[in-house]
């Protein structure tokens, strides 16, 4: 029994050792999706820097991974221990947060010169909500169909124009043999990039914008035929073949992988991505990407690029606002945002940062694209309300497998949306 | 067992000394399992999130919600086909190993050889097992694909997890993988404790190892097929890490059961009240398996 | 075997077959896990170019890579966590077992049905109210709120094991000491802990394999990087680096490399230890 109690004392004297080393300085917590290596090398090294130029502030940081950070960030929110910075998506992800009074309001903060001008106005319209900012844009993203130059040029095909261009290249790769597309969709987000895409282009925009945040009457909800007419193309893309098979069972991570060891024709991927081709068998083959090609004659809009700005909102209970602000000030300075493009490939909200210097000839074009278009669509399953959202999140995978017809998801996209509309 | 200390009804001194040393033990199964799960039912009658501090009381409309969910009869179903395939492995397969090893029909140490390889994946974590069974069953570049392949089995290669059919029985596949071995261990330790004799005077009127194997193993270690019985159901019902691991319930909600169902309405759907009712109910069926394990070990 | 004497070919038969199944099964239960190792050395395009062969060049950072990248901090957190949980576990049991088994006191049938029914009630069922108390009481993100939430779970089982063993220790010991004037907390450390010794420790084991393998309690009730057990710690290190497939089961590898080797060195008392409450 002695020993049991000296066990014992000693792990409740390592337990109590461990948290709050330091109590004297104020403490700043931070919780971002960014736990890669080439990732956390840059926030390391920001917050190091940060702390030594103000050795008053002790910023405590976290980091969980993409999906994941979907649970816990509603775990923190149920828990009452929400992180003074965290991040967010832009869009109905956000909003709910500030819809809900969790977020501090950032508008006075970032007026003036210095702060605001950083950012153009579309990457901070995404984390405005009633007129209030509640967000800081951190990076900005979108996707792109990436594709193999070599199996390209041996197989005599072209960047498609079109979409009707883009369909029959699929057919022609089919035909040739190769897997046009690598698809992971084991976590189903993946779908719906491609979901939210067609959407946009195939729904007008303004009954899209109305149905996402629920602001048509509750019958009218999702009634455009163009939902239906969206995921049938979908579905068409897995039925053909265009997609390897298994898709619901490959991560996106390994669908990744095996375009870049020539497995596959295309895949599609982030603009946030784009760095991870480098040194691999793909980038000595060569490759190019392109936006999801315009839809002739459909009813919504093809000048959107699907995308959206990352960010860092601040939570509404902070102790310590002046401290956190001053942390997202600093990195998103000019001088810091260029250190987290050449840091982590990813790019930045913060105008001027991504360079020639400081990142990939590929990441610059992609930038450019998304600046050159009228606007972005987008992440689906971050802008659409929870319950439908988590809809199509599993219609993605049922569409696939055939166990889904357009019409049922769409049908039970109406009841879930009008069972939020109701509770709200 | 007879207690020898129960003769007497005890007095109110001695009894307070007694609950002094059980308090301790009590204290822990209050406060953290049988508290909250009572709080639990209280939940379940109300609608509210984990965002928002209004509680809306709706009584049974949780339960009649569940009731018209078509992802809770699939998640019972697959619950029960869990249960029912963990029984004839676990319960039914792991014994016949026992019995073959325990009958000498292997050198001692290769029995012994075998029981440790067999015994193997019970000591991993269940999530380390989920994750590199997900990459063993990976389409194309997995091992299993590429064994179907080299075989000439081709035609049988699927993307076992990623289909509706196949999910969930790729999943309890894994399970039977990791814990059958870890039954047979048990039940070699049950079928020891068989007296000897009875197998000996078998043999000598030509009993086959079969019918010593019926007459003489099956009803000597009944307590603890019994026992194992009801542990392997119970386990079923509250399976949840291997599954969210593989399939989080993928695709479609076709490998969904009562656990990732509540955890994935309380921590992703942000509905609590509806993840309570989920718990509810998997407690009243804990709780029939419970009165029914009492009711067989009372008859005996 | 007296049938097999009588038919010698088909007995041959037989025994060829038995060895047969048990060969096929032990190879599926290690192979798993022997190419989980060999792939730990591979890069990711080597395991898409050949996953069953030897690796070509043995790439021992991916080791080093998966261990810098935290692993050391999840093991490390379980082992405070499972050493913290059985100790607990165990103290509280003994005393439990004892009362149980020596003393005289009113409603004890029902107080040991009522530790007992715990074993009955999976950890979903108080997840969500446990979790509210975790977050109120400031415990939610500490190692409590791991320690004590399997403390509890663990409790009816250990004292199951403890209590039955306890039985089995003739009472007259304590008789004896009572009359040289022990009191019971003596008799408690003196007699009956020594004697327990050997179901101390399969208990300590059996909760012990069972806290380093918790998964929901760890998934919901601790978020940062420096109290994650290494269940989860392996979950999100397998969501950031899926991409990197050497590196993902290195770090796997890594995580299972304690308790593997523990099990290979110590077999005999691992299977004893586990197996034991399979006959009462």
């Amino acid at each position: 029994m002695k020993h049991l109690l000296a066990v014992t004392a000693l792990a409740t004297g390592i337990l109590a050792s461990l948290p709050g080393l330091a109590q004297d300085k104020t403490v700043v917590s931070f919780l971002h999706k960014f736990p890669e290596p080439e990732n956390m090398a840059y926030f390391d090294a920001a917050v190091a820097e940060f702390e030594a130029a103000n050795p008053s502030i002790d910023i405590v940081m976290e980091a969980v991974a993409d999906e994941p950070y979907k649970d816990k960030i509603r775990v923190l929110m149920a828990s009452d221990q929400v992180p003074d910075i965290y991040f967010s998506w832009s869009g109905e992800f956000g909003r709910k947060f500030a819809r809900e009074g969790r977020t501090l309001d950032l508008t006075e903060a970032l007026k003036g010169p210095e702060w605001q001008s950083r950012f153009a106005a579309a990457s901070l319209e995404p984390f405005q909500f009633e007129g209030k900012q509640f967000g800081i844009p951190v990076n900005v993203d979108s996707k792109y169909m990436i594709y193999n130059k070599a199996i390209f040029e041996k197989h005599g095909l072209s960047v498609p124009t079109t979409f009707a261009e883009f369909i029959a290249l699929n057919d022609a790769l089919l035909a040739a043999g190769e897997v046009p597309i690598a698809y992971g969709n084991q976590s189903p987000w993946a779908a719906t990039h491609y979901i939210g895409d067609l959407f946009a282009k195939m729904v007008p925009d303004d009954v899209r914008q109305a149905d996402y945040q629920l602001l048509a009457p509750a019958d009218q909800l999702y009634t455009h035929p163009g939902y239906v007419e969206a995921l049938a193309l979908y579905k068409s893309f897995g039925d053909k073949g265009y997609f390897n098979n298994g898709a619901n069972a490959i991560s996106h991570q390994q669908a990744r992988g095996a375009f870049i060891v020539g497995r596959s024709a295309m895949v599609y991927l982030e603009l946030v991505e784009f760095y991870m081709l480098a040194d691999t068998p793909v980038a000595e083959q060569g490759w190019g990407f392109f936006p999801l090609p315009p839809m002739e004659g459909a009813a919504g809009r093809n000048d959107l690029l699907t995308g959206a700005p990352d960010g860092f909102l601040i939570s509404a209970k902070t102790e310590h606002p002046e401290e956190a602000l001053a942390f997202l000030n600093f990195i998103t300075s000019p001088d810091q945002a260029a250190k987290y493009v050449s840091t982590t490939g990813m790019t930045s909200a913060v105008i001027g940062s991504v360079t020639e210097q400081t990142t990939t000839p590929e990441t610059l074009a992609g930038l450019k694209a998304l600046e050159d278009a009228a606007g972005m669509a987008l992440w689906l399953d971050t802008d659409m309300d929870t319950a439908s959202a988590n809809v199509i999140l599993a219609a993605g995978q049922g569409l696939l497998s055939g166990d889904e017809t357009p019409e049922a998801v769409m049908e039970k996209v109406r009841a879930a949306a009008k069972e939020t509309l109701a509770q709200r | 067992m007879p207690d020898r200390s129960d003769h007497t009804q005890a007095t109110l001194r001695q009894s307070l000394q007694g609950w002094l040393w059980v308090a301790p033990a009590l204290l822990f199964l209050v406060v953290f399992v049988y508290g909250p799960a009572l709080t639990n039912i209280r939940f379940s009658m109300f609608s509210f999130s984990a965002m928002s501090l209004d509680w809306d009381f709706v009584g049974l409309n949780n339960y009649l919600r569940l009731w018209n969910d078509p992802k809770f009869m699939t998640a019972l179903t697959n619950n029960a086909i869990y249960a029912a395939i963990s029984v004839t492995c676990q319960v039914g397969v792991a014994l016949v190993l026992a019995a073959v090893l325990e009958a000498r029909v292997f050198p001692n140490f290769s029995a012994n050889l075998f029981r440790t390889a067999l015994f193997l994946p019970s000591i991993l974590p269940v999530v380390v097992v989920g994750l590199v069974w997900q990459l063993l069953l990976t389409p194309t570049t997995g091992l299993i694909d590429q064994i179907l392949w080299e075989t000439g089995l081709a035609s049988w290669s699927r993307a076992w997890l990623g289909e509706p059919d196949t999910a969930i029985f790729a999943v309890i596949f894994v399970s039977q993988w990791q814990w059958t071995g870890y039954i047979m261990a048990l039940f070699m330790v049950a079928i020891r404790a068989v007296p000897r004799d009875l197998y000996e005077a078998m043999e000598i009127d030509g009993a086959s190892g079969v019918q010593q194997f019926w007459h003489i193993t099956v009803p000597g270690v009944r307590e603890t097929i019994l026992i194992v019985t009801i542990i392997t159901i119970l386990g079923s019902l509250k399976v949840f890490d291997i599954v969210w691991v593989m399939t989080a319930g993928g695709p479609n909600h076709s490998s969904e059961v009562l656990g990732t169902m509540m955890y994935r309405a309380a921590f992703r759907d942000d509905m609590i009240g509806y993840s309570s009712t989920i718990a509810t109910v998997i407690f009243f069926i804990a709780l029939t398996i419970g009165l029914v394990q009492i009711k067989l070990q009372k008859d005996r | 075997m007296a049938a097999a004497r009588s038919f010698p070919a088909l007995a041959l038969l037989n025994r060829i077959l038995l060895w047969a199944v048990f060969l096929t099964l032990a190879v599926i239960c290690v192979y798993p896990m022997i190419w989980l190792f060999l792939n730990a050395f591979k890069t990711t395009n080597d395991m898409f170019a050949a996953t069953w062969g030897l690796p070509k060049v043995w790439h021992w950072e991916n080791f080093s890579t998966a261990w810098n990248y935290g692993i050391s901090r999840y093991l490390l957190n379980s082992l405070v966590v499972t050493s913290a949980t059985v100790v607990i576990e165990l103290s509280l049991a003994t005393m439990a077992a004892y009362a149980l088994v020596v003393l005289n006191f009113r409603a004890k049938a029902a107080i040991y049905t009522l530790i007992l029914g715990g074993a009955i009630l999976p950890p979903e069922v108080s997840l969500i109210p446990l979790f509210r108390v975790m977050a109120e009481t400031g415990l939610y993100n500490t190692y409590f709120a791991l320690i004590l939430p399997n403390v509890a779970f663990g409790l009816p089982f250990t004292t199951f094991l403890i209590r039955a063993y306890m039985t089995g220790i003739p009472g007259e010991l304590r008789e004896a000491a009572l009359m040289d004037g022990a009191g019971e907390a003596r008799i408690f450390r003196e007699v009956y802990l020594p004697l327990c010794r050997p179901i101390l420790a399969s208990a300590g084991l059996i909760s012990a394999m069972r806290v380093w393998n918790e998964f929901i309690f760890a998934l919901t009730f601790v978020e940062s990087e420096s109290v994650k057990t290494v269940t989860i710690g392996v979950m999100s290190f397998a969501v950031a680096l899926r991409a990197d497939w050497g590196v993902l089961m290195a770090g796997l590898a890594l995580s299972i490399l304690p308790i593997l080797a523990t099990f290979l060195v110590m077999q005999r008392q691992f299977v004893g230890g586990l197996t034991s409450g399979a006959v009462k």
